[in-house]
């Protein structure tokens, strides 16, 4: 907030719609273009732009700077348009104030992903955009605050979960002001004097700031930062990953540690990552074929199960189970064997931001040209070829270059959860760290080498799976 | 308590009113649904065979052999064929082609698939008339080598 032009550009209260709009724009394309443009996927914008340029920009921003991309959520400007007509009434129910249901969608759309092969349809990749702007409406529609944004989007909870891992972060410059404010304006909204009316929201997310501690659960919308009468919250920089680190008790969020839901979310984000490489490989497709043969089934569905249900539920269940039992029997460490999962569980969530970083980048940056001919040809189909005729020749940068960055990616990946876990097990064995320690890094480089296998594996691609 | 009975009878429950309206909100992307069939180019004015060496196709190399007829079944010849693959993940190098002609109204092209997996060709065909012709065919499963 203190770069000039970027400080007074954010400290703007209308900086998120002025960024939203432009998303907005470009969602409203991509939906039309998907609907009725070309149906081969490298031909399309809603293909290109979901699978390759968004996904990719996304990872790298959440790297290098934050949750910036709920910031500018196209979503949310619908949404706060659609307020101005519906006023949502009602609370989101306590039994669901948690993120089992987000988590359920995360895997959900991971699942539909392979299954309908999405990457490879301009027109159901349309309709996902679509029918997200409709799932905001509706449940943003009934309920109030940012329930969608907290409990459902899937898309968020990935960006929660990686954001941890990000450089900046929304939070209080003195903690002296605000104890010294009796407004709390940054969770109650600024009212006006007169009306007492909410002129300026205040967090719609339950993060009162001078106790909030890290990313998750930010979507960066900055409201607390127009809301605050002292301009004493700003985006500020940490080292990534330390609110991993530690368990303290969490505005809008509570303890990490008594968290399933969160738990979770990490390993469905770090397994997730895996899986969601591994369906792009070739060994995938023997799996699949040598399954399908094994059950007698040929239709794909009932085989992905099993690959989910092994790589989202058994796989993690069997690593992280044993890594606890032998981190109480050899450690020391007194505590029950599910507290301990849920405990380091948040250790591996660099892995798998390393693992997204490294898959989503590859595509974008082998890709990354491609977005010119795809909208030379959007144009052109228009009738006015104004950007001239589609250089479809034009790709991205070499293979060989990305996979250096790939492996950059995964090493620092490694890295992290290293520290992370490290971290825990000197907290949780301040006598024997090592023997604590151990165990979870075994599991980081079991996870670790298979991201590695992965990555050199040859490359498949198709829309049928179960072909052959 | 959700709803409230008025005097009329009628009931004014907030719930059923914001159910109403987002019905209505969810109810515009329905109208682009009639708008979204595909064009197919189903013109039986020519006849196009494909095929391709080797089957299945691996990784490499692949040799594509066109067969181009009117809807007589006269061979088209002196016809200018370009070929271009790619696959079904955006973001992957297209390959391109050239096809010769190798017999009355056969054409041979050779492309280099560089990744398994499942391919789309694009045929542009430029007819001695000066019609053009746009086909695509699916090359499904491209195995590694």
């Amino acid at each position: 907030m203190q770069v000039p032009g970027l400080g007074q550009l954010f400290r703007w209260r209308y900086a998120r719609p002025l960024l939203q709009a432009p998303l907005l724009i470009i969602s409203v394309v991509m939906i039309l273009h998907g609907l009725f443009g070309p149906t081969l996927a490298p031909k399309n914008l809603a293909t290109t732009l979901s699978w390759l340029h968004f996904r990719g920009v996304l990872v790298l921003v959440l790297l290098c700077a934050g949750n910036f991309f709920c910031l500018a959520c196209p979503f949310m400007l619908v949404r706060q348009m659609a307020r101005r007509f519906f006023k949502p009434r009602f609370n989101w129910p306590r039994a669901l104030r948690n993120k089992w249901i987000s988590v359920a969608l995360f895997v959900s759309i991971l699942f539909v992903y392979e299954l309908f092969d999405l990457w490879s349809s301009p027109w159901w990749t349309a309709w996902l955009i679509a029918g997200y702007f409709l799932t905001v409406l509706v449940v943003d529609g009934f309920f109030k605050h940012a329930s969608f944004c907290k409990f459902v989007c899937p898309i968020g909870q990935f960006n929660f979960a990686a954001s941890t891992l990000s450089p900046f972060e929304v939070k209080v410059r003195e903690q002296d002001v605000c104890t010294t404010c009796h407004t709390k304006d940054c969770i109650r909204g600024r009212r006006d004097p007169s009306s007492d009316l909410v002129v300026i929201r205040g967090c719609e997310l339950a993060l009162f700031q001078p106790r909030k501690v890290g990313n998750m659960d930010c979507t960066f919308c900055l409201d607390c930062v127009h809301a605050c009468p002292h301009d004493n919250i700003g985006i500020l920089s940490r080292l990534p990953g330390t609110e991993l680190l530690t368990d303290p008790l969490r505005s809008g969020i509570g303890y990490f540690s008594k968290r399933k839901d969160l738990a979770a979310l990490a390993i469905v984000f770090t397994f997730g990552a895996l899986l969601n490489a591994f369906g792009m490989v070739s060994p995938v497709y023997a799996v699949e074929r040598w399954l399908g043969r094994m059950l007698h089934v040929s239709h794909e569905a009932p085989v992905l199960g099993l690959i989910f249900t092994f790589f989202l539920i058994l796989e993690p269940a069997v690593l992280l189970g044993l890594a606890a039992w032998l981190t109480r029997a050899w450690g020391g460490v007194r505590r029950a064997l599910l507290p301990l999962v849920v405990r380091y569980s948040y250790g591996i969530v660099p892995l798998g931001f390393g693992m997204w970083l490294a898959h989503y980048s590859f595509h974008f940056l082998t890709g990354l040209y491609t977005i010119v001919p795809v909208t030379q040809s959007a144009v052109a189909s228009l009738g006015w070829p104004l950007l001239g005729q589609p250089r479809w020749r034009l790709t991205g940068l070499p293979a060989n270059i990305v996979q250096v960055i790939e492996v950059g990616f995964l090493v620092l990946g490694f890295a992290g959860s290293l520290v992370v876990t490290h971290g825990l097990a000197e907290d949780d064995a301040p006598d024997r760290p090592l023997r604590a320690f151990i165990p979870w890094a075994t599991v980081c480089l079991l996870l670790w080498l298979a991201s590695m296998w992965l990555m050199f594996q040859p490359m498949e691609m198709r829309a049928t799976l179960m072909s052959g | 308590m959700l709803c409230a009975v008025r005097g009329s009878g009628r009931t004014a429950c907030p719930l059923a009113r914001v159910c109403r309206n987002l019905l209505a909100f969810a109810c515009i992307p329905a109208l682009f649904v009639p708008g979204c069939s595909r064009a197919v180019d189903s013109s039986p004015t020519f006849k196009i065979e494909h095929e391709i060496s080797p089957e299945p196709a691996r990784v490499g190399p692949v040799t594509v052999t066109l067969r181009l007829a009117d809807a007589a079944a006269k061979p088209i010849t002196g016809a200018r064929i370009a070929l271009e693959a790619d696959m079904s993940h955006p973001g992957m190098s297209p390959v391109f082609g050239a096809a010769k002609e190798v017999a009355p109204g056969q054409y041979q092209a050779q492309v280099t698939f560089g990744m398994a997996g499942d391919w789309v060709i694009l045929l542009h065909a430029m007819l001695p008339d000066g019609k053009k012709l746009e086909r695509q065919f699916d090359v499904r499963d491209v195995r590694p080598n």
